[in-house]
């Protein structure tokens, strides 16, 4: 019986050349050329490829349709792409908002412009923590210019590990890691989004459609919060708009979203593998270590001649109400101020910029978020010690 | 570049449309040494000066080794590509683990060693196209292959790059030879490699990453115990994600070089109805393991040596095999544990191979659940980040956290359970046969239909970029 070694020798598809003059064809391309061909399955290929194109374009034309048609309208999706092409524009001077989404939905970038001299570069994301992104400029040594802060302290205490934090630490992350390759693919995203109206991977991808199916979990089971459906409209400057169907007084997308803000804002059950006592313990440690790590940022910019302002914004109805009892004023936004000597501004401080009304609760519509702004500019200014505007 | 980006969209027309407008042959091969090069530039420039340097060196010793009048001046230039090789595997991929493991070491004997971290970013693909180079050298001192005289050949050989980051490990044996001839473009051939490039498009951004990467990622990061449902889905999550990533890549590979009119080799061949754990090494990563047969276990005795060293020569070469997956002890456990798997199989094969019942069709399917089972129990531990992760892990899947945790919603469940069915149901159906003859029993209207369906699935699903599994090592 052929052992397995002379059998592998029989496999071999080239032939033991080792001890006989190489033939010139050997000598040029190493070998002869090659036995081994995949084979063809037998079948009219170019027929079934233009089937194939043509179903797919037909599919895709038809799911587009059903996207505009169900409201949806060109927009760009806030990746982490998106996030590193505002983070490139960040001069040393800048004036960035970073936080999370109500510092994104709500300050429009025209009046800040017009009431502070300078365009403002929006860094805040959506459902992120503020503290990787203040890290980030911190390190920037160029760095010197103005921070514009928006505060949740549910979102800015967020620990690591968290989906808050973790998806701050990837729009860092890619904004130093990003390859030739992404800046490309970032572009044509851009070009593609620009255009398609079904490009709304949270919500009307496989994953979304899939994430919405009515199915009930088994009793007990920790499974994460659901994400709010698609509500807002994104330009090349990170810009987001509250789509109109959601700014409608009393709408059924707004109470949906409502809906969704409660159980995402409340705090979730402490881990079952670590005793309650301990975990809440190490809850207030982290509290106090961001509190700390806050601090030391804002020192060093402060120490390169930049300045941070932190500015809470409107947020209305039940979500309010939960807000102000699961993270009252005084055990968050007081101690924030008084341990990083930092400006701040409490939306319900002042009467003009009270009494706007979040149509989900958590955001400002895209009017109100221009009204908004205007009002909120000279507050930045004194916060900030600008000059008085003339 | 990822294969599942928009930037290889574009890349690949542009290439394509040129390579076949181009008339000469030569033109045509310099074209695809420039698109590999900006392939593989577009992650990180500096790198492809590292590539080429790797090339140019084997392609000189490779010389040198073909020029050499007797057996140990082979010898000597075959020890200067592969500590060549090596060492440059060895800088960036395991410098870093080297320390640490030193550190633990001396610190065993009472000394104190606070090694640097060393800052260094993983070449992309690395592992890959260093064994694309360094099979060249191998062969050419096997006697198998004689030295090439093109740089330029050889360069696109070894960064071809439908293959250059992660695999097939295509040999230059099998491709130069195919660089000696143009190549025709053949209608049929040109759309069979674009609905190979839809399946494995397919497998990666529909089935890995939407339907499979989500539970699979929460169930091995969760900080806590969990119940043996959740573990288990987890456990099926990782198996089904990590074949129809990196067989994705696989396919969409050979699918891309296809339309470009050159053939590589199957990397996967149904490996989830294996019967026994060789089966499941003929079937899964070939290209791997054929390589560690050829250049590893052959050399070391093989099979023709005393059992206890044939033993020995499966556990080191799957040793060795996990550490080429990456730096770290959980990818030496699994390796460690397939080769356990391997001398245990050899072991049952000596006494019941001969029994009646052994062949029968009751007992293969047995054996085939059984080796499904102890590949996802070693999955374990290449996904885990730890062992303590591991060992909780294990720990879930027998039984060890009745009062653990459940963090799976039921549609996870779900979508894990149809797709691990599926994917055991195909490859038991078609084990027997290659997935050409499978698709030539379809009528034409059935391939269009289920092509139709994967490429609009495609679109729909709107993949976000991920990267592919293995281009980590």
């Amino acid at each position: 019986m052929p052992s397995f070694i002379s059998n592998f020798k029989q496999r071999m598809r080239l032939p033991r050349m080792f001890f006989r003059k190489p033939t010139r064809e050997e000598q040029i391309h190493g070998g002869p050329p090659l036995e081994f061909e995949r084979p063809i399955p037998p079948a009219p290929w170019r027929g079934i490829t233009v089937v194939i194109t043509i179903v797919v374009i037909a599919a895709t034309a038809l799911w587009e349709w059903h996207a505009r048609s169900r409201g949806y309208a060109p927009s760009l999706n806030d990746n982490d792409d998106l996030w590193t092409s505002a983070r490139r524009r960040v001069e040393p001077e800048s004036i960035v908002i970073i936080g999370d989404s109500r510092g994104w939905f709500d300050c429009d970038l025209d009046e800040f412009q017009k009431g502070l001299g300078k365009r403002p570069i929006q860094l805040a994301a959506p459902g992120s923590t503020t503290w990787p992104v203040l890290e980030d400029l911190a390190k920037d040594e160029t760095f010197h210019g103005t921070i514009i802060c928006s505060f949740v302290p549910m979102l800015f205490f967020a620990p690591p590990g968290s989906p808050p934090m973790e998806r701050a630490q990837k729009n860092v992350k890619r904004f130093h890691n990003q390859t030739p390759a992404q800046r490309v693919s970032e572009h044509l995203g851009i070009w593609l989004e620009e255009r398609v109206a079904f490009l709304k991977p949270d919500d009307l991808s496989l994953e979304g459609l899939l994430n919405n199916l009515p199915i009930p979990n088994r009793s007990g089971a920790r499974v994460p919060p659901r994400f709010p459906p698609y509500f807002e409209r994104v330009d090349r400057e990170r810009r987001a708009r509250m789509w109109e169907k959601c700014a409608e007084p009393g709408s059924e997308l707004a109470q949906r979203i409502q809906q969704i803000w409660l159980p995402l804002f409340t705090p979730p059950p402490p881990p079952s593998y670590i005793p309650t006592d301990v975990f809440m313990a190490k809850f207030k440690e982290g509290i106090q270590k961001r509190f700390g790590d806050v601090t030391a940022a804002i020192e060093k910019i402060r120490a390169r001649g930049g300045k941070i302002v932190f500015v809470r914004f409107p947020h209305t109805g039940g979500l309010k109400e939960l807000e102000d009892k699961i993270t009252p004023r005084q055990q968050n936004w007081d101690p924030l101020l008084q341990m990083t000597h930092a400006p701040g501004i409490y939306y319900s401080d002042f009467p003009e910029l009270s009494g706007f009304n979040c149509p989900e609760w958590s955001h400002l519509s895209a009017g109100d978020s221009v009204e908004f702004s205007k009002r909120l500019v000279p507050h930045l200014r004194t916060a900030l010690e600008m000059p008085v505007a003339p | 570049m990822l294969f599942n980006s928009l930037t290889f969209v574009v890349f690949y027309v542009v290439v394509t449309t040129l390579y076949w407008s181009l008339s000469g042959w030569n033109l045509r091969k310099n074209l695809l040494v420039v698109a590999s090069y900006i392939f593989y530039g577009a992650w990180n420039p500096p790198f492809a000066a590292l590539l080429f340097t790797t090339t140019a060196m084997d392609f000189w010793l490779g010389r040198q080794i073909g020029k050499a009048q007797n057996h140990s001046a082979k010898k000597r230039w075959l020890v200067a590509s592969v500590c060549m090789n090596l060492s440059m595997l060895g800088f960036f991929k395991y410098g870093n683990f080297l320390l640490q493991n030193f550190q633990w070491l001396v610190a065993r004997v009472g000394i104190i060693y606070q090694p640097p971290h060393l800052d260094i970013l993983l070449p992309v693909g690395i592992s890959f196209y260093t064994f694309h180079s360094l099979s060249y050298t191998l062969d050419i001192y096997r006697g198998v292959l004689h030295p090439t005289r093109s740089l330029r050949d050889f360069i696109l050989a070894v960064s071809f790059f439908p293959q250059l980051v992660a695999g097939p490990i295509v040999r230059a044996g099998d491709f130069l030879p195919q660089l000696a001839h143009p190549t025709r473009l053949k209608t049929n051939q040109f759309f069979w490699g674009l609905a190979l490039m839809t399946l494995g498009l397919f497998e990666k951004i529909v089935l890995a990453d939407t339907l499979l990467s989500g539970p699979a990622d929460r169930v091995f990061g969760y900080a806590g115990p969990l119940v043996a449902t959740d573990s288990w889905a987890g456990v099926l999550a990782f198996a089904g994600q990590i074949f129809f990533d990196f067989a994705g890549y696989s396919i969409t590979a050979i699918g891309a070089a296809l339309t470009l009119g050159f053939h590589l080799k199957d990397n996967f061949r149904f490996p989830y109805a294996a019967i026994g754990f060789s089966d499941f090494w003929r079937r899964w990563h070939i290209s791997l393991s054929t390589f560690l047969r050829d250049y590893l276990y052959i050399p070391l005795g093989g099979n023709q040596v005393r059992p206890f060293r044939m033993a020995l020569n499966l556990v080191i070469v799957m040793f060795l095999g996990g550490l080429w997956h990456g730096a770290a002890w959980t990818f030496v456990v699994w390796g460690l544990l397939h080769g356990s798997y391997l001398v245990i199989e050899r072991v049952i094969r000596i006494f019941f191979e001969d029994k009646p019942w052994a062949s029968s069709p009751v007992t293969r399917v047995v054996a085939g659940f059984a080796t499904y089972g102890a590949v996802c129990v070693a999955w374990v531990f290449f996904r885990a980040s730890d062992f303590t992760i591991a060992s909780r892990m294990l720990s879930g899947m027998f039984g060890g956290h009745p009062n653990g945790d459940m963090i799976l919603t039921t549609r996870e469940l779900l979508q894990i359970a149809v797709v691990t069915a599926g994917v055991i149901g195909m490859h038991w159906t078609m084990r027997e046969e290659s997935f050409e003859t499978a698709v030539i029993r379809l009528p034409a209207w059935a391939i269009t239909a289920i092509g139709a369906v994967m490429a609009f699935a495609i679109v729909f699903t709107q993949g976000t970029s991920n990267a592919f599994i293995y281009f980590q090592f």
